[in-house]
């Protein structure tokens, strides 16, 4: 089934870095959607429905992550929608935050292949208890 | 002698070698004593030129309180405070007004360099060895302490200072 | 993430694409700070800025696994998390630390990759941590801080304009030769006229000449003092790492300690500087791991149980003086002299100061274990033999029970002081800032006499004002009341000195006194002003202890 992501981060390196990863193992073949910052982001969220997670970074300029996960939590854009909020190392309170606002889970940098495919995992698991189709 | 000195000295030598040589074609001297010589009031005084490190123009001699009698100051020598001796003084005349044509002499006495400010410095002059006597004793001025001899030269009379002990201000 | 291959290896050129502008940024926005805030702009919307921007380089970094930049980012987002937040912390020294790192950060992201050396990020990051630990003001005392607090412009500040240039040292060395050089054709130059003059006799030409060359070695000589300067370094330079030190050494030791230091302001040469650090070092750990007691040991002696270790630099008469001093227990002379006998020398007859002496002596060291984190072996007579090869000098004094006190003094003719220039009957005298509390403007009616003394309200006290003409002993004293006086400092001493004109602040590189000037009291040394004139720098402490007190 193909699978769709959404990454939002001001950085072009980890857009590339991402691009890495979600081209290998049971990744590769599917879509993944960037934006460079959190206006950008909202708005393919609010196009893609089927998103099986987004990963969203929380240190942007004008609209950083927590700001994306409140608007979306006050107008219940697709609740269903799993959004991993990406932090660096000391940011436990914007994590704590996060989770506040709706995060389903965060994911710190730097991370590995690995990580994200343990991420997807998981989401897809969310899914499917769930019943999605 | 230290390498400084002697890089002033040779030029110094070499000018003094091109001076035409002394009159009444006598016949040549055997030993030569070269002099740096410098004016106190009228009076001509000499010393060794390989004791003088340079001579230098007065640029500001700066006063400094509590110094030794004869202390006039310090000067800056590129970079260098060198005390100033007011070797006037010390050989009982006033002090010196400094003009134009005033001039530190620098010295170098066991490793040290000093200034000895004087009215006027003349070219460096060879004179015969045996141009040189003892002080005249009919030269009765505190002075005499302070000269190794005089010498007697082309109508010149030239006092040969011993710097040593004009030098010796402080213990 | 492991020290293995980083899966985004090949994205290195990607990394250093987008991290490398936002480095300069951040290093373009630290020179900017520096300069806002010697304009007493604090500079909030910057630090800002800067912080997300080190933000984002370090999580780069962190995914690259380049983990030299990635600290150096860190250390500064900390560094820049915390003079947020404290605006007084915003100073000269703050400023000089974030562009340092600002440029590293630089070398670090454009040079990246995995084979960076991680030596210079870790010394940063070390920098970093002490002047973090440092700066809520345990390690400076009163006067230090004053020293470093945001002050107004100064007219000779080296990155007035907010730009500085970093420069190899060897460089500066290069350009000393190559003026040495100058300086030597100089000379030549003066005799190639005198001999000129005495051929072809004077004239307007060479009357020209004359002063052509003297021009050329006063600007000579000011280039000179200029590029000796470039050299100088503050002592805290050197000082800045020993808080952390400190504390290591008093954790693996058992210890508790307090460390005071000041005088951080203190110039000197960096060739000095740079080989101060060990023995200095070696003194430090060897009062905290030998000198002081465990703090039960301590109690039981009556002793606060944290000892108290003293750093102290000053520029004395011509001299830097580093004093480091502690409370401990003092050196053991039995045990010096049972050592001395051992290696066959004769101290029967040796007092207790001479027995201290020995401990800079080779194999005396009585210590029973080695202090491995200063990382050299024994002795004190490793310190001693740098100290004396800079051409400096090492005493020590000691009592039993009480502590002990080292004191290096360095011959630095380099010592850089920073002074208020005065005129008095057409000299100029320096007079060092530290001991300068005021200067004032002299209004005649507020001058009264008593006692053939000059008296004056100055702060709600009475305090003695003296001319300096008569101080000094000019020659010439002016005969009315001189227009300003300045309000010397000395310890609890205070006098008012009148002068004829305030001519302003200079950093002024202190010469020592020729010995043919015999021993002044009144003035401890000279100085080349920037035209060229030696001036006498005043004497401060002796003159106030020559001076009585009014009551």
């Amino acid at each position: 089934m193909p699978e769709s992501f959404l990454v939002i981060d001001d950085s072009k390196l980890l857009h590339q870095m991402y691009r890495l990863i979600f081209s290998q193992g049971d990744l590769a073949g599917s879509t993944v959607h960037y934006a460079a910052n959190g206006r950008e982001g909202y708005a393919m969220l609010a196009a893609h429905p089927e998103l099986t997670l987004v990963l969203l970074d929380l240190n942007m300029p004008e609209m950083n992550g927590l700001e994306v996960l409140a608007r979306r939590q006050a107008e219940h854009l697709y609740p269903h929608v799993p959004v991993a909020l990406v932090t660096t190392e000391g940011s436990e309170e914007d994590e704590a935050r996060g989770r506040a606002v709706g995060a389903w889970d965060y994911l710190r940098k730097p991370f590995q292949p690995s990580d994200i495919q343990a991420l997807v995992r998981r989401a897809r698991e969310l899914r499917r208890s769930r019943g999605a189709a | 002698m230290s390498t400084d000195a002697r890089a002033v000295a040779e030029p110094l030598l070499g000018f003094a070698d091109s001076l035409p040589a002394a009159a009444a074609g006598t016949a040549a001297p055997a030993a030569m004593l070269h002099l740096l010589t410098f004016t106190l009031d009228r009076e001509e005084f000499g010393i060794p030129v390989t004791q003088v490190r340079e001579v230098i123009r007065v640029d500001g001699i700066t006063r400094v309180p509590q110094v030794p009698a004869h202390v006039r100051g310090v000067t800056n020598l590129r970079g260098r405070i060198l005390a100033v001796v007011e070797i006037r003084t010390r050989l009982g005349l006033t002090p010196a007004v400094v003009t134009p044509s005033s001039r530190i002499v620098v010295v170098e006495l066991m490793g040290r360099a000093l200034g000895l400010l004087v009215d006027r410095v003349s070219q460096v002059t060879k004179v015969p060895v045996d141009s040189v006597a003892p002080p005249p004793e009919e030269v009765v001025t505190a002075e005499t302490d302070f000269l190794t001899g005089v010498a007697r030269w082309n109508s010149r009379l030239i006092m040969l200072l011993d710097l040593d002990k004009v030098l010796l201000l402080n213990a | 993430m492991t020290a293995g291959e980083n899966p985004f290896g090949d994205l290195l050129q990607d990394y250093i694409v987008e991290c490398l502008p936002l480095a300069e940024q951040v290093g373009d926005a630290f020179v900017e700070l520096e300069r806002s805030w010697r304009s007493d702009e604090p500079g909030d919307d910057l630090l800002t800025t800067v912080k997300g921007r080190l933000h984002t380089i370090k999580g780069n970094s962190a995914m690259m696994g380049i983990a030299p930049a990635r600290d150096v980012a860190h250390a500064l987002e900390d560094a820049c998390g915390f003079l947020g937040r404290a605006p007084d912390a915003r100073t000269a020294d703050a400023a000089a630390l974030l562009v340092a790192g600002g440029g590293l950060l630089v070398e670090l992201v454009g040079g990246a990759s995995p084979e960076l050396d991680p030596a210079p990020a870790t010394a940063f990051v070390e920098r970093v941590r002490v002047y973090l630990t440092a700066a809520p003001g345990a390690a400076t005392t009163g006067s230090d801080r004053r020293q470093t607090e945001r002050r107004g412009p100064r007219s000779d500040e080296g990155g007035a304009a907010g730009n500085t240039v970093r420069i190899d040292f060897r460089r500066l060395d290069a350009m000393l030769e190559v003026l040495g050089e100058g300086l030597i054709q100089h000379s030549s130059l003066v005799e190639l006229y005198r001999r000129l003059l005495r051929k072809v006799g004077a004239g307007v030409e060479l009357e020209e000449l004359d002063q052509t060359v003297l021009s050329l070695q006063k600007t000579l000589t000011r280039l000179e003092s200029t590029l000796m300067e470039a050299r100088l370094l503050p002592v805290s330079t050197v000082l800045g790492r020993f808080p952390r030190l400190v504390r290591d050494v008093a954790h693996a030791e058992g210890k508790k300690v307090r460390l005071e230091v000041s005088g951080g302001e203190t110039a000197l040469d960096k060739a000095v500087l740079d080989r101060l650090g060990e023995p200095l070092l070696h003194l430090v750990s060897n009062a905290v791991a030998h000198g002081l007691e465990h703090p039960e040991e301590r109690t039981r002696a009556g002793k606060p149980a944290e000892g108290h270790i003293r750093l102290r630099a000053a520029s004395v008469s011509g001299r830097v003086t580093i004093r480091v001093s502690d409370d401990g227990r003092g050196l053991d002379v039995e045990a010096i002299r049972a050592k001395a006998e051992s290696l066959g020398l004769d101290v029967r007859n040796a007092d207790d100061a001479q027995l201290h002496h020995l401990v800079f002596v080779s194999g005396l060291s009585t210590a029973e274990r080695v202090t491995t984190l200063s990382g050299r072996g024994l002795g004190l007579d490793v310190a001693a033999n740098v100290i004396h090869a800079l051409g400096g000098t090492i005493e020590v004094e000691s009592r039993k029970g009480q502590g002990t006190a080292f004191t290096l003094s360095l011959p630095v003719t380099l010592a850089i002081v920073r002074s208020l220039i005065v005129e008095v009957d057409r000299e100029r005298y320096a007079v060092p800032l530290s001991h300068v509390a005021e200067t004032v403007r002299a209004e005649p009616e507020a001058i009264r006499q008593i006692n053939n003394q000059g008296v004056t309200q100055w702060r709600g006290d009475l305090i003695h004002v003296a001319d300096a003409g008569a101080v000094l002993g000019t020659p010439e004293s002016s005969r009315g009341l001189r227009p300003f006086y300045v309000v010397m400092t000395a310890g609890a001493k205070r006098r008012g000195l009148l002068v004829d004109r305030l001519i302003g602040h200079q950093d002024i590189v202190v010469k020592g006194l020729d010995p043919a000037l015999g021993r002044p009291t009144v003035v401890s040394g000279t100085t080349i002003l920037g035209d060229g004139r030696v001036a006498c720098i005043l004497d401060v402490v002796r003159i106030l202890d020559g001076a009585a007190h009014v009551n």
